[in-house]
């Protein structure tokens, strides 16, 4: 007992004697350990938030009834119902469609029903002259196609008059798209309005759906649609879907490369000063040696000096790094990237392994000769 | 005297340098390194993101308003306007020609097939393009272009059809409903013109290309009756993400922002040096993957740059760490120096030009090692090995050299207050 406390005693001495050198060591270890789990809580979150930017390139799932020739074939529009009761929450948006061919005064044009505040989520591409139109209730107004409008003589504001068959319907235009697709060529409404004109209520043509995650987390969520709708064909969008695979796995290698060289980099920094901090204890060791220290209870001392500044350097270290990963998020992806739990045993452990790497010189201080170190040699 | 000291102190104690100068040379490898992949990866990614398709829409300027549902174009074939095929070789012509990775054009036409539904009433979508074309260039060189470039990622069971064959690819949903498989024939017709062809292989989309066959765009053009004519031309570039200068018009540029516009490969400086070449054609930014290519490159670029400097830091706190070791270690030393009279600055000109000279062997060396680890992480990311850029040698070495100097900052200021008697005394 009155052991471990003279341990103590000469630990917290040691510590308190020579101040200066001991913070030089105190920085080196905290940057070491800032810059260490900074990176390593951007590493672990990177993925995520580079899954939900590629959500901007609009829908990767489509879910349509099964093909039959060209026939505009449609499905109950219950199908939303029973895709929101899938509750797979990688779904970042679905939007129902249902196309069908209006005349506005004797132009033939393709009319899209549905429901805009999907199209808000998943299309943020779209570009709007005008307003976009946010709610799902608004049954006098559409979208149209910057075509659509050239053709037609439309501007945000212009009345407009659709007929099929022989029902009409009277909308104001709020806004002018530009997609650079199809969309340029078509005049959007609400779903019920594209319902009610066609005398198809009740009816999609088509849902896209938006679905956020890795490739195989968007594999898992279409078979479990697929499970759930049966006799409708869900199917990703190929092209998008397998160019987001291989483009995440690219950035993944990248970010996981650098990061381990600078890990490595920072590693060796703070092993070098750890050990330049052991050598200077030589004297230490030498007086102790003098007054009957055995070279293990020094060794354990030392060993202990060093894991103790690993565990205060790792730990604020630690914080100074979630600071410094919350503004890289910012900077990068526009929203602050949150701390991960684990990030914080594995920074102070690797910090605190370091130290005592870096304390590891002091073996060679078991031959030191007491009387050379104190004449000074 | 100041040399002699200077070459005195690197030959006397050679493995204290060497700790030093190793620290630099690998702080210096790894600035190297990610400076080199970040420089790099703009474009790297760019041309991974070709595979997400085309981002350049090119359409007949004056067309009637196509009626499209699901990509299909329910327009009569008589109906809007179509473009020649022979002038696409112009498109290798423009300032940014090399950024022109590839190109199709399309001629969809509607067909019977094997007279499932008459003729009069063509119900089925074909779809007429290059698979792998080769285009005469103005300049008398060939370009192979066609889907092949524009869309790697379509997935072919079977073989792809050769475009100067009697062949097609069915899509997978149509190929489901008719039974077709790789080998079988069909017999195509359109109006009073039929054609019989070879299914070579069944293609999976995602797209509208599932419901509809393939066939090489000489095939459509005849069933069409429009020999040497194509509807719609994707086009697949090299581009520079969008920013607020590529989003002004250029009819408001001074002529300096005009020609800086014009040389950079902005979608929009690109599809305007397109419509310079080809007369009467409307070409448009397929925004969905533009915007979302840009976004993304925008983000990763900025990623890089804050690593950049993440590796930057760590170099220079191992950097920092190993100098101030040494000049700890050569208090008496200092104060010997001191003792003999030297002045203030004259210690410290000394240390700077140790601690310069150790920069410039790190510096050199981390550059080349630095190179070699560019070299991995290309080969081991992206498969290509990125060209070592010269810009950045001096650079590194210039890095190289306030970063030693930053390192000794804090230990020379210590050592400028070194008593000299204590420490002679070995205290």
């Amino acid at each position: 007992m009155a052991n471990r406390s003279m341990f103590l005693r000469i630990l917290w001495k040691l510590l308190g004697a020579s101040r200066g050198r001991l913070a030089l060591a105190l920085v080196a270890l905290t940057s070491g350990a800032a810059v260490c789990s900074a990176l390593l809580n951007v590493n672990l979150d990177a993925e995520h938030k580079l899954t939900q930017e590629f959500r901007t390139l609009g829908a990767n799932v489509v879910i349509a009834p099964p093909s039959g020739g060209s026939d505009a074939a449609v499905v109950d529009a219950g199908v939303m119902d029973r895709i929101a009761g899938v509750g797979a929450p990688q779904i970042v948006a679905a939007a129902p469609y249902l196309y069908i061919a209006a005349t506005s005064g004797t132009q033939p044009v393709i009319l899209a029903g549905t429901w805009f505040d999907q199209v808000t989520k998943m299309n943020s591409w779209w570009k709007i002259d005008g307003s976009w139109i946010a709610s799902r209730d608004s049954h006098l107004q559409c979208l149209v196609g910057s075509s659509a409008a050239r053709h037609l003589g439309l501007a945000p504001g212009s009345p407009i008059e659709l007929r099929s068959g022989d029902r009409t319907v009277s909308l104001k235009v709020t806004g002018i798209v530009t997609t650079g697709g199809a969309e340029d060529s078509q005049i959007f409404t609400d779903l019920g309005v594209a319902q009610d004109l066609a005398g198809l209520s009740g009816r999609v043509s088509l849902v896209q759906l938006s679905v956020s995650g890795t490739p195989a987390e968007i594999d898992a969520v279409t078979k479990r649609l697929a499970n759930a709708l049966p006799g409708i064909e869900v199917r990703p969008v190929r092209q998008i879907t397998a160019a987001e695979g291989s483009i995440l796995g690219r950035i993944k290698g990248l970010i996981f490369w650098t990061i381990a060289l600078i890990l490595t980099l920072s590693m060796l920094g703070v092993l070098a000063s750890m050990a330049a901090l052991a050598m200077e204890r030589s004297r230490d060791v030498g007086l102790m040696k003098a007054l009957g220290g055995s070279v293990s209870r020094i060794m354990r001392l030392f060993l202990a000096e060093a894991g103790t500044l690993g565990i205060i350097g790792g730990t604020i270290g630690f914080l100074i790094g979630i600071a410094l990963a919350r503004w890289m998020g910012g900077r990068v992806f526009g929203v602050a990237i949150s701390p991960r739990p684990v990030v914080f045993p594995l920074t102070v452990a690797l910090t605190v392994a370091v130290a005592l790497i870096g304390a590891l010189p002091l073996r060679l201080l078991g031959n030191v000769r007491p009387a050379e170190i104190l004449r000074g040699e | 005297m100041f040399f002699r000291i200077v070459s005195d102190s690197f030959a006397r104690k050679p493995r204290r340098k060497i700790l030093t100068a190793a620290a630099l040379a690998l702080g210096m490898a790894v600035a190297t390194a990610t400076l080199e992949v970040s420089l790099d990866v703009g474009d790297r990614l760019a041309r991974e993101f070709r595979s997400l398709g085309a981002n350049l829409l090119v359409t007949p300027a004056s067309d009637t308003l196509p009626l499209e549902i699901g990509g299909v174009d329910y327009r009569p074939v008589d109906a809007g306007a179509y473009l020649p095929e022979d002038n696409l070789g112009k498109l290798k012509t423009i300032f940014w020609r090399n950024n022109i990775v590839g190109f199709a054009p399309f001629l969809d036409v509607p067909v019977a097939i094997n007279s499932s539904t008459s003729r009069e009433d063509p119900r089925e979508e074909m779809i007429g393009t290059w698979y792998s074309h080769s285009v005469d260039v103005p300049d008398g060189s060939k370009f192979v272009t066609g889907v092949s470039a524009t869309n790697p990622y379509w997935h072919v069971d079977g073989n792809w059809f050769s475009d100067d064959s009697q062949e097609a690819v069915a899509g997978a949903g149509l190929a489901q409903r008719l039974g077709l498989h790789p080998g079988s024939t069909i017999t195509v017709g359109a109006g009073d013109r039929t054609q019989t062809l070879t299914i070579s292989g069944i293609v999976s989309t995602g797209g509208r290309e599932d419901n509809a066959i393939l066939a090489p765009l000489e095939v459509a053009q005849n069933l069409a009756g429009r020999p040497g004519k194509y509807r719609t031309l994707l086009v697949s570039a090299l581009t520079k993400p969008a920013d607020t200068f590529s989003q002004r018009d250029p009819a408001t540029m001074t002529p300096a922002e005009y020609d800086r516009w014009y040389c950079s490969p902005y979608i929009s400086s690109i599809s305007h040096q397109m419509q310079e070449e080809l007369p009467g054609v409307e070409v448009r930014a397929i925004r969905q993957v533009a915007e979302g290519e840009g976004r993304i490159l925008t983000r990763v670029g900025g990623l890089m740059w804050l690593v950049t400097i993440a590796a930057l830091f760590a170099a220079a706190l191992a950097v920092g760490a190993t100098s101030a070791t040494t000049v700890i270690e050569r208090r008496s030393e200092i104060g010997l120096m001191k003792a003999l009279g030297a002045s203030y600055r004259a210690v410290a000109a000394f240390f700077v030009a140790e601690q310069l000279l150790l920069a410039l062997v790190g510096g050199v060396v981390g550059y080349a090692l630095g190179v070699v680890l560019a070299r991995g992480l290309g080969l081991e990311i992206f498969g290509i090995a990125p060209d070592p850029r010269w810009i950045l040698f001096p650079i590194v070495l210039f890095l190289a050299a306030v970063v030693a100097l930053a390192g000794s900052l804090v230990p020379l200021g210590r050592a400028s207050r070194v008593d000299p008697a204590p420490v002679l005394r070995g205290e």
